[in-house]
């Protein structure tokens, strides 16, 4: 039966690798889709378990906007809640990159950064205190022309310091930072032009962090009108951004996936005169319409098989080998300083099989139709055409 | 050609297992980093600040910077979120 099918596919060789090809090249896109989105949710979840349980934010005209320090007072009472740390960070926009670089302050006893392969620099050390020093993601230093040791002045509208690169981020973390300068706070208030009680956010650690939807409603007892985003949140934003793009490129890739139900509605369309007096003559010849159908099937499976496979690996080597070529601005964004870093495949063997079956069930089913209608006509009149 | 499914699945799972296991020795790394950004969330979109941490800011204004601008992150998309991502948040809220 297999040898009849694989003869009967070589009979027919121009169909056969067509449909492979448009199968493989629609599950490839589809599968490539999945595949990015599933490993940009899990590097954002690779780095959710490490951050504050609860940020606080004062929100004035449905806008983010600073805190007083005297604020994160009010909330350091708050029971189980271990640590208050108000945060200065923000945007600010360099004229000779057109693009905004995320400037963080550092707070005094902050745990040190070291090199890797622990650690998260790739070159250089940590920030020393009070020495006008930063730190920034390797992509923002290449593109700024910095090497560690070199001196950058930062545009601000108020008099800011001239600060070192003291050290460049490690690859491991360029995902997150690469367009991140860290520095003393201190500094950070002078590039961001905030005053010396401001803070852009409050930063909470939970002791037990089961409870942080009660210290979510305490602050918002103690501070009416401020934004708290809890961690375990966070998730819920990560599955809707990425779901939603991914949602939005799939959308936009209908027609390659249209082409894919064009090839099915080939197969379940009918069958070429050759083919049906094939049937005809295994009939002839004493093949029960089982034995037709089974081998029909076969053939269908081959090709589905086949081009299922070609796709996945396809996907595969365009996200994770490639680095998705095409395919990843249009799904994670797009900005002037864009990590290169390499995505980390989340893929799991239940999903691989999840997605073979969608396809290759359809393609089987409908396969079975055309050659059940012929199987069932009279053998002598189908050869006769 | 009927086993080269059952071998692509097989190769990829075991290069993306790989992949994961190189991927956690770098842990520490970003655990060491993270409690210094404000959010876990990705540097993809550094030249949009509505889109840099999209998690913290701006949640009632996509768009703001600038009137009529097109929306460069539309809500609805063809894919939901995961249905237990939800299921949680029904329990968590009840």
């Amino acid at each position: 039966m297999l040898a009849y099918a694989l003869g009967a596919l070589a009979r027919r060789r121009a169909k056969a690798v067509a449909l492979t090809g448009g199968l493989a090249l629609a599950v490839a896109l589809v599968a490539a889709v999945l595949f990015l989105a599933d490993a940009l949710r899990g590097e954002a979840e690779r780095a959710r378990s490490a951050i504050p349980d609860v940020v606080v934010q004062r929100l004035v005209a449905g806008r983010p906007a600073t805190l007083k320090l005297g604020d994160a007072r009010t909330l350091s009472g708050i029971p189980s809640v271990a640590r208050v740390e108000p945060r200065v960070w923000g945007y600010l926009f360099l004229p000779s990159l057109q693009g905004n670089v995320t400037v963080v302050g550092v707070r005094e006893g902050a745990a040190a950064l070291s090199v890797a392969p622990n650690g998260a620099l790739s070159a250089g050390r940590d920030l020393a205190r009070g020495a006008h020093e930063m730190v920034a993601g390797t992509t923002l230093a290449r593109a700024l022309g910095l090497r560690v040791g070199d001196g950058l002045q930062l545009p601000s509208a108020s008099p800011s310091p001239l600060l070192t690169l003291a050290g460049t981020f490690d690859s491991s973390v360029e995902l997150y930072a690469a367009d991140v300068v860290l520095c003393d706070e201190a500094d950070a208030r002078a590039v961001l032009g905030m005053a010396s009680d401001d803070a852009t956010d409050v930063a909470l650690t939970v002791t037990n962090p089961a409870e942080a939807r009660v210290v979510s409603r305490t602050v918002l007892d103690r501070l009416p009108g401020t934004r708290v985003v809890e961690k375990e949140l966070l998730g819920r934003v990560y599955a809707l951004a990425y779901g939603r793009r991914a949602g939005l490129v799939l959308a936009a890739s209908i027609p390659a996936l249209l082409a894919l139900l064009i090839l099915a509605w080939d197969r379940a369309s009918g069958l070429g005169p050759d083919e049906k007096r094939e049937i005809a003559i295994l009939k002839a010849t004493g093949w029960s319409t089982k034995d037709v159908l089974s081998a029909k099937m076969l053939e269908a499976l081959l090709v589905g098989a086949a081009g299922t496979a070609l796709g996945l690996a396809l996907a595969y080597g365009w996200v994770f080998l490639a680095g998705a070529p095409g395919l990843r601005p249009a799904l994670v964004g797009w900005s002037v300083l864009y990590p290169e870093a390499p995505l980390t495949p989340m893929v799991d063997f239940a999903q691989l099989v999840g997605v073979a079956l969608s396809v290759l069930a359809p393609f089987v089913g409908l396969s079975i139709v055309p050659a059940w209608r012929a199987a069932g006509t009279d053998p002598m009149e189908a050869m006769r055409g | 050609m009927l086993f080269s499914l059952p071998v692509v699945l097989v190769a990829i799972t075991a290069h993306a297992r790989h992949a994961r296991a190189r991927r956690s020795a770098e842990q520490p790394a970003i655990v060491q980093l993270a409690p210094r950004l404000p959010s876990s969330d990705l540097a993809l979109s550094g030249g949009a600040r509505w889109l840099r941490m999209p998690s913290l800011e701006e949640p009632g204004a996509a768009f703001a910077d600038g009137p009529a601008l097109p929306d460069p992150d539309p809500a609805g998309g063809a894919m939901a979120p995961p249905r237990e991502v939800w299921a949680a948040e029904t329990r968590r809220t009840k």
